[in-house]
């Protein structure tokens, strides 16, 4: 048995103890091995996804655990055309995040560093982790290091933002749990409780539909805090806002879908029947969470707190396209949160290097920037471009098919009337993204600050802002390379809700 | 195997061996104090004796030993207890002698009591009977008012012992109190009988149920379950770290372990669980974990003294074990079981902090631990996971045994328990609660600058049994077959321990 995934996992776990053990005359090594390790982990993560281990079937991992009289619990991991994008997103933004931050310096380098890399096991575990238990240990596992990146390293508000994040999420993720004891419990006649995803889908769907609808309720609710949807999104832009920069690419960037991988994974895949039965509801969040999230987006005068709720938006059309539970919506959805990864990493580089460079977030502040910083300028407008959906970006493709695919819903279930909400939001997320630019970058230079000091892109910024921009004008002009892995899971996702 | 060379040592006698070695010590630490003068002498007398009866335990244990002599049954369950109660005499013992709270003039007594207490503990383990309970309980009360009183030249100890005697004294009174009316109706006190009483009870009888009552409120006050918890933050706050420890996990434990004996094995050997007997005393029970777990969580969020903010913290984790004795499962026993031993360790872990920290000339309140990441790295990071456990974070010991016993809570396999997933959801916010506080004592020692900065430095058994502690929490955490299996095995035979 290969024992490829386990080391993706493990080298992190090296990396983060490396780092960690680079206090006080070695702290400048700290970084250094952060990017060596998540160096490697990215070429591993790349050699996977190319398929050069063999097909993913052939790498599933599987060992005895825990077993007791009540629980059988193995520590399995699975890739699938699910996680494998996941895999790579994450491994990608963590490398880029790390070369990132070299041209800032902070005190205690070697912690920083480390949180990056422990945040790193977590996510890897939870986009490869087919075990319920692994699950959600790792979902856990990732939570603790961001809420010390946040109390930390934050901004002036760090601790009331790291709090509120952190009892957001595990208050989420215990009802979560509950969630799962019964899943498991109601997935077996008899005997000990098999907790792996592929034993829990099987037994679960001779349940009673009732159930099974508490169960996805609970579940779902988990997962949609961690979205996070429009009511329970309020931890979301405190975090941002106080979180580093390199703290809020990770959080928006990987950790947000880890609510959306979970409702695919788990509700989707374990409950299809619960998902049809609340799908109105999952739609009716889905465009509460886009139309006020933008309409929140304009509201914003600091220029990260207005990305935090861009995400919100976002997020939301993610889970419209999840809401139809067709093949074009999930997959496009899932599509939409690897473009919403890459796009939100370069927003956040970029809103945080404002505040870096120039002093303030504060839009009513800035202006005419374009002219001191061109480069700034031009990574600026090349997100937003690509947020707001610009045909031949990789933001297109995540949005435009998503609501073709909810226009077939809307036609199935004759109303009409839900596509204003689609124009609605699409008007919204142009208007705030061109207003935010035209008043920081063009017009006459602002005077209310003081702009001496404002320098241009550094040169490790420049290189990861360009990755990016390549990677996101790739990816709108040849999406397919991503869609390759999605289509065959999704097709196998909704052949298997058609014979429930 | 290596139980043979126990069993042959003591022969019939085996079941009696591990409280023979520890009365034996306990008898002989006077006369070492008064002839070795040097309190090393006793603390190594004591030490060695306990590692001796807790390898024999674990022997027994391992070998699945089970047998009895005049009434003391040694069973899975009765060493596997033991094992938990002899684990936490030995880190109390280990760092005794290091501590500079723990009076060195009398180390004869100190040791002598410790080890009485524990006698106790095991004793009560391997009994049948509510009166030889009774008894085990009592050796171990009043022990455990003259170890706290032993802390000599201090206000706070004092009244705290003073309290704690009459607090003791009350509940003593009310067992009794139950014990005869039970005695009275059933004509035994023996509890296999008793669970044939029950069995066969043609009416119901209000008498009989107010003396469970009255009972369940008795060692209610061991346990220090809401509303008998008053006398514990006092207790704990004012004893020695070490002994606060041993009570806050062991004598804690014995109590629980009295709800297991008479009530567990009542209920569950006769099958009576659906009588009404039965279930007066589980919703007693599930009252009893709700609102202690809920009340010792939410008034541990106003503590400023670390004791007693781990006093509060100790009276939720009971509420939260008290689980097991509202559902009356075997796996719920089980899992309450391996509760009680990760608690042990992270608890313990805690304690032992604290109680180093105090040596090091550190104060108690959560303020004098800020900055305490500078200054001592390695402690703070311990007691960042031992909170972490206690708060229930995976990967660690904490989480693993909560799961297990929520999860007994919730259902079995095949069927989600209508009449217990309130005290699940009850639990988990709880734990969710819990963080807060936990996360306070974090913040203070990783976040806020402090005033000082100089490093600490903490007595080298101290950090021996802190590495212990964090070694068990961590491999618990991952590998929880390594006790968990034992516990299983000690409820699964719960049914034939008698007849």
């Amino acid at each position: 048995m290969s024992m490829i995934l386990t080391s993706m996992i493990v080298i992190p776990l090296i990396g983060a103890i490396l780092a960690l053990l680079m206090g006080g005359s070695r702290e400048k090594l700290a970084k250094y091995v952060a990017i060596a390790f998540s160096a490697i982990e990215l070429v591993i993560a790349v050699l996977l996804t190319l398929g050069m281990f063999g097909s993913f079937d052939s790498l599933s991992e599987s060992f005895q655990w825990i077993h007791t009289d009540v629980f059988v619990i193995n520590y399995a991991l699975t890739v699938d055309g699910l996680s494998i994008l996941m895999v790579f997103l994450t491994s990608l933004l963590v490398l880029l995040v790390n070369i990132f931050s070299l041209d800032e310096h902070r005190e205690n380098n070697n912690y920083f560093y480390a949180l990056i890399m422990a945040m790193e096991v977590g996510l890897i575990g939870v986009y490869t982790a087919a075990d319920y238990f692994l699950f959600y240990i790792m979902w856990e596992v990732t939570l603790i290091p961001m809420y010390f990146m946040i109390s930390w390293y934050g901004g002036p508000r760090r601790h009331y933002s790291a709090i509120k994040f952190f009892i957001y999420t595990h208050v989420a993720s215990l009802v979560m749990l509950i969630g799962i004891f019964a899943l498991g419990y109601l997935s077996v006649e008899a005997g000990p409780v098999d907790f792996s995803f592929e034993a829990v889908k099987n037994g679960i769907a001779s349940a009673a539909l009732g159930a099974q609808s508490l169960i996805f309720a609970l579940l779902f609710f988990g997962f949609m805090v961690k979205m996070p949807s429009v009511p329970f999104h309020t931890w979301l832009p405190d975090a941002h806002t106080e979180a580093p920069t390199e703290g809020s690419v990770l959080l928006a960037g990987v950790m947000l879908k880890m609510g959306s991988y979970g409702i695919i994974r788990i509700c989707i895949e374990a409950l299809p029947n619960a998902a049809a039965y609340w799908q109105w509801l999952i739609i009716a969040i889905a465009l509460i969470s886009i139309i006020y999230g933008a309409y929140g987006c304009i509201a914003q005068t600091d220029l990260k707190k207005m990305v935090a709720f861009s995400s919100i938006s976002h997020m939301g059309m993610v889970m419209l396209g999840i809401g139809c539970l067709s093949e074009a919506g999930i997959t496009f959805a899932v599509f939409q949160m690897f473009a919403h990864g890459l796009i939100t990493a370069m927003l956040f580089m970029v809103c945080g290097m404002t505040g870096h460079k120039v002093g303030t977030r504060e839009i009513p502040l800035l202006g005419g920037l374009a002219g001191r910083m061109p480069m700034y300028a031009l990574f600026m407008m090349i997100c937003f471009m690509a947020s707001l959906g610009l045909p031949g970006l990789v933001g297109f493709w995540g949005e435009f098919p998503v609501i073709m695919a909810f226009y077939d819903f809307i036609l199935a279930n004759n109303v009409i009337w839900m596509l204003l909400f689609c124009m609605l939001s699409l008007m919204l997320t142009a208007g705030y993204y061109l207003w935010a630019m035209q008043r920081t970058l063009f017009g006459p230079e602002t005077t209310k600050i003081d702009l001496t000091h404002a320098h241009d892109v550094g040169h490790f910024e420049f290189a990861v802002l360009a990755v990016l921009s390549v990677l996101v004008a790739f990816f709108g002009v040849w999406p397919d390379a991503a869609l390759q892995f999605l289509e065959p899971y999704t097709s196998g996702l909704i052949a298997a809700m058609g014979v429930i | 195997m290596v139980a043979e060379i126990f069993t042959s040592i003591f022969g019939a006698l085996t079941p009696l061996a591990t409280m023979i070695v520890l009365v034996a010590g306990a008898l002989a630490l006077p006369g070492i104090q008064m002839f070795g003068k040097k309190h090393v002498v006793s603390w190594a007398f004591a030490l060695i004796l306990t590692i001796f009866a807790l390898v024999m335990d674990m022997c027994l244990l391992v070998d699945g030993y089970t047998g009895t002599y005049l009434g003391v049954t040694t069973t899975v369950y009765t060493t596997l207890m033991g094992m938990l109660f002899l684990i936490v005499l030995f880190f109390v013992v280990l760092v005794s002698n290091a501590s500079t709270e723990t009076t060195r003039s009398h180390a004869g007594a100190y040791y002598s009591l410790l080890l009485g207490a524990t006698t106790g503990m095991l004793f009560v383990v391997s009994s049948v009977d509510l009166l030889t309970i009774f008894v085990g309980v009592e050796l171990t009360s009043i022990s455990s008012y003259a170890l706290v009183a032993l802390k000599r030249k201090d206000g706070r100890a004092s009244e705290a012992a003073v309290k704690y005697a009459i607090i003791g004294g009350l509940s003593t009174a009310l067992t009794l109190y139950g014990i005869s009316m039970i005695y009275g109706l059933a004509g035994t006190t023996t509890i296999y009988e008793l669970a044939a009483y029950v069995l066969t009870a043609e009416s119901f009888n209000w008498a009989f149920a107010i003396g469970m009552v009255c009972m369940i409120a008795g060692y209610g006050f061991k346990i220090a379950a809401v509303p008998f918890h008053m006398w514990a933050p006092d207790v704990y706050e004012g004893a020695s770290a070490p002994v606060s420890m041993f009570l806050a996990t062991g004598s804690k434990k014995m109590g629980l372990a009295v709800f297991i004996q008479v009530f567990l094995f009542m209920f569950i050997m006769a099958g009576t669980l659906g009588t009404i007997y039965g279930e007066i005393a589980q919703y007693t029970f599930a009252i009893l974990a709700a609102i202690t777990m809920t009340l010792g969580n939410v008034v541990a969020i106003a503590q400023n003294n670390i004791k007693r903010m781990l006093a509060y913290s100790s009276i939720a984790q009971a509420g939260y074990i008290l689980i097991m004795m509202a559902v009356m499962t075997n796996e719920a026993m089980a899992a309450g079981t391996f509760h009680m031993f990760t608690h042990v360790f992270m608890k313990g872990g805690a304690f032992l902090i604290v109680g180093a920290l105090i040596c090091a000339g550190i104060g108690e309140k959560i303020s004098d631990y800020k900055g305490l990441a500078k200054r001592a790295p390695f402690l703070a990071a311990a007691m960042m996971l031992f909170l972490f456990s206690l708060a229930g974070i995976p990967p660690l010991a904490g989480f693993t045994s909560k799961f297990f016993l929520f999860a007994s809570a919730i259902g079995t396999p095949g069927a989600t328990y209508d009449e217990w997933v309130w005290l699940a959801f009850v639990a988990i916010l709880n734990s969710a609660i819990s963080l807060y506080y936990y996360a306070r004592v974090v913040k203070a020692m990783y976040i806020e600058k402090g005033s000082e900065t100089e490093k600490i430095k903490v007595p080298a058994v101290f950090l021996f049994a802190i590495v212990l502690c964090l070694v068990f929490v961590v491999i618990l955490g991952v590998y929880p077959d390594l006790i968990y299996g034992y516990c299983e095995m000690a409820a699964n035979t719960l049914p034939h321990i008698v007849g």
